[in-house]
This record gives C-alpha cells, structure tokens and sequence, in this order.
C-alpha cells in the first residue's frame, strides 16, 4: 500500500489548521535549545570574532593615521631644515662672494700703490741718475774744456778759474 | 510513473502532517513527519550555526592578519547576514542597545525558520517513496514535510515573539506606562476630558493587537509555506491526472513536461520566499519589540515642547 495513499486518508480527516501538542511542544523544546545554542554559544563567538575584527580594523586605521602624521611632520621638518640649510648656504654663498669682491678690491688697490710707488721710485731714481749724470757730465766736461783751454792757452789755469770758465760755458749753453 | 503521482490524488496530503511509518508496521501516531523534520532541521541550525561560528572566530595567530578573516563561505555567508541583520536592519529601526540585546533571540528565529524552511524544500518523502518502491514492503516514512507549515509550529514561535514583546513593554514602561499604552498612550489619557471617549476604543483594538500581532507572524508564515508547497504539489499531479483520465504517453509526457517546467520555477520561487518569511517574521517582530520601546527623540521632542510651553 502506497504511504501515499494513508496520506490522503488522513488527510480528508485532518485540517491544515487543526493545532497539534505534540509539534507545539517539541517546537518549544526545539527553539529553547536553538536559542540556548545560538545565544550562549554562537553568538558571543561571532560578536567577539567581530569585535576583535573592528579593534584590529580601527588599530591599523589609527596606527596609519598615526603614522602618516608622523611622517607629515618629519616631512615638515625636513622641508623647513632644507629651508634653514639653503638660507644658510645662500648667506654663505654671499658671504664668501662678498669677501672675495673686498678681497680684490683690496690686492687691486695694494698692487695700484705698490705700482704707483714703484713707477714714483723709479722716477726718483731716474732723476737722482739723471742729475748724477749731469753732474759727472759738468765734471769731465769742464775738466776737458780746462784741459783744453789751458793747452791752448798754454798756461796753468787755477781750479779757480776752471770753475768760472765752465760756469760761464754752461751759461751760455743754457742761454743758447 | 510512480513519482510522477507523488502528490497522490489530494495536493493537500502531500503537505500535512502524516504519521511515522517504517516497514510493515502499523503508523505509530504519536511521532509525525514534521515533528521529525522539525528535528532534523534543529540538527542543521547547530551543525551549521556552530561550524560557522567556529569559522568566523578569531584564528591561531601564526596566521597573522588571516586569523581576522572568516574560513570558508558558509562562515562567511553566515557572517554577512548577522551583520547586516544586527547593523543595517535593526540597529537603523530598534536603536543600537536594543539591536544587540534582541539580536541573539530575533536571529535565532530567523536562522531557525529559514532551516526549516529549506529543510522543508528537500524532497525527503518522495525519495522515501521511490525507496519504498525500489525495496518491497520498505514504505519508509520517517522524516518529511515543512515544519513551517505546521500551525502549531509558528504558534509556538509567535507566542515566544510574544512573550518577548510583552515582556519588554513592561521592562520599559512598567505596568502603569504598559496599561496606558494599552489605553492609547500618555497623551490620551491625562489630556482633555473629551479624548476619554476614545479610551475605550483604543484599548479593545490595543488588546485585540496584542493577540493580532503575533497571530498575523504566525498565520502569514504558514500559510506561505503551506500554499508554496501545495502549489508545486499540485502542479506535480497534473502528469498523474492526465494519465489517469486519458491513459495516452505522450499526452501524459507533455503535460508532465510543462507543469515539470513551472515547478522548477515554483521551486526557485520557493527558495526565494524560504528566506523572505523568515526575514518577514524577524522583521516584524523585531518591529513589535521596538514599538514597546521608550523613543528617546519622542522624549526629547515632549521635553521641547514642554520647554516651550513654559517660555511662552
């Protein structure tokens, strides 16, 4: 005999909406244990497993936000230390430039003067021959001139008068 | 063309409650096939619940960062309909606090109702059926049917909803807020004289709500459940009628063939609306539950009021 068949034996004599004790009561039994089990075990499981995830979450979110400021502020010094090393290089570019102008300005002025007292020394000197020459010229000249005077005069001409005759002599050569 | 006529010649057998039958001995009447499947699907929720939560928890920590992650899909699907549960649908509606206190007992109804709903989509008698046929005399029924279309099953889950929504009413407006509730809150009852007459109105419709509210979860549960089933019965017995009124094959096969077709369908529909009731009944009990609740933007909104009433 088809199970099938009882079935729809029973059927014409139950309803869909006849309430049973024997399903009401196990499904009180059923749920009791399902929440016993899901509340007191499931449960606690899961939201600790989740809680644990949103701490690791929130923790490497606040460790990166840590971090990134961290690094922001390493970045901010850095930028403001390579303003201070530029400023600082910029001063001593300047620096150095302005004591290399005032260095040759200085050797220019020194070597002008050293120039200009060579030039004036050797001017000096070049008068100080001159008139040396001049005066060694009077010297042989006159001793000369006497020399030859006195053999054409056939006398002795006195220093005296050899002094006189070549004063006369290089006035006239002057006055020529 | 036995399990063709699984349905026998009554739809509405295939879905009731029939009594436990092994071999040749006599239907013993006192276990029945839901009570049975009720069972089974109890077995499912813990087997899968427990697996699951195994999964989700937190892993040994030579997994590293892993450990965090769930292991494998039925944790993870589990997983992400607990939290969208707890934190999209009722956090949103029954407020933070009272999310995470109802959500064990609101998500155990609807793990609980969404196994015996599925459970209840595998054909278990019809494979009993065709064992019995292969083995002489075997006529195995032990385990069938869909709890969920038990009255006396969702009776029971509605009366816990109830109890719960009870409870809480008192718990948060004590006996005298819950029997003003009842006569249709504060406002009615120390306002004007005249509203007075509306008391009693309102307090019938109140007390008849309290029974209506948790009838309607379970009512509208089974009746989907049983018309779902009843349906795919019925459009399995098209094949067997045919047969029976012209004894013609092909006239049969195609019959067969098409309702075979719409069935399929209706079974897709059916996986769809095992998972729909069970949220439908969570969804509105958790709905119940947040009505019995002190609204803190309705305190605050009063407080202002009050406030300006005074200043005026």
């Amino acid at each position: 005999m088809n199970i099938f068949i009882l079935a729809n034996e029973a059927a014409a004599e139950a309803s869909p909406l006849s309430f049973k004790l024997l399903p009401a009561f196990s499904t009180v039994a059923v749920f009791l244990v399902a929440f016993g089990t899901f509340a007191f075990v499931v449960w606690p499981k899961i939201t600790k497993a989740l809680d644990a995830r949103d701490e690791k979450i929130l923790g490497e979110i606040r460790a990166a936000e840590a971090a990134q400021a961290k690094a922001k502020a390493a970045q901010s010094e850095f930028e403001k230390r390579l303003e201070e090393a530029r400023t600082a290089a910029d001063d001593m570019i300047r620096k150095a430039r302005a004591e290399a102008d005032r260095q040759a300005d200085e050797l220019r002025t020194r070597s002008q003067r050293e120039l200009d007292d060579m030039r004036l020394r050797a001017t000096q000197e070049l008068e100080s021959a001159k008139r040396t020459a001049l005066a060694e010229i009077h010297a042989v000249a006159a001793t000369l001139a006497t020399t030859v005077a006195g053999k054409i005069l056939k006398r002795e001409i006195q220093p005296s008068d050899q002094k006189r005759l070549v004063d006369e002599s290089l006035s006239e050569m002057t006055s020529r | 063309m036995q399990f063709l006529l699984a349905s026998g010649n009554n739809p509405v057998s295939h879905v009731l409650d029939a009594p436990v039958r092994i071999g040749g001995m006599e239907p013993y009447s006192g276990l029945t096939l839901q009570v049975v499947t009720l069972f089974v699907g109890l077995i499912a929720f813990v087997a899968v619940l427990l697996y699951a939560s195994k999964n989700i928890s937190t892993g040994k920590e030579a997994l590293g960062h892993r450990r965090y992650l769930s292991r494998g899909r039925i944790a993870q699907v589990i997983e992400v309909m607990c939290l969208y549960l707890r934190d999209d649908m009722l956090t949103p509606m029954m407020g933070k606090k009272d999310a995470h206190k109802f959500a064990p007992f609101l998500l155990t109804l609807f793990f609980l109702i969404l196994s015996l709903n599925l459970i209840g989509m595998v054909p278990m008698q019809d494979l009993q059926l065709i064992t019995g046929t292969w083995i002489e005399d075997a006529q195995l029924a032990v385990v069938g049917g869909t709890a969920t279309a038990n009255i006396a099953v969702n009776a029971v889950l509605a009366f816990f909803v109830f109890i719960v929504i009870q409870a809480h009413g008192f718990r948060e407006l004590g006996v005298k807020g819950w029997l003003e509730h009842l006569c249709g809150g504060h406002e009615l009852v120390a306002g004007p004289k005249g509203l007075w007459l509306v008391v009693p109105i309102i307090f019938v419709v109140e007390v008849l709500g309290l029974i209506i509210k948790p009838a309607a979860l379970c009512i509208r549960l089974f009746a989907n459940m049983f018309g779902g089933h009843t349906l795919l019965a019925t459009l399995l017995m098209f094949g067997g009628m045919t047969w029976a009124g012209t004894n013609n094959g092909l006239a049969t096969a195609g019959v067969t063939l098409v309702s075979g077709i719409f069935a399929i369908l209706i079974t897709f529909m059916e996986l769809f609306v095992a998972f729909l009731q069970a949220f439908v009944f969570m969804f509105l009990s958790a709905v119940f539950i947040s009505l019995m609740s002190h609204h803190e933007e309705e305190a605050e909104a009063h407080e202002l009021d009050g406030a300006t009433a005074a200043a005026h």
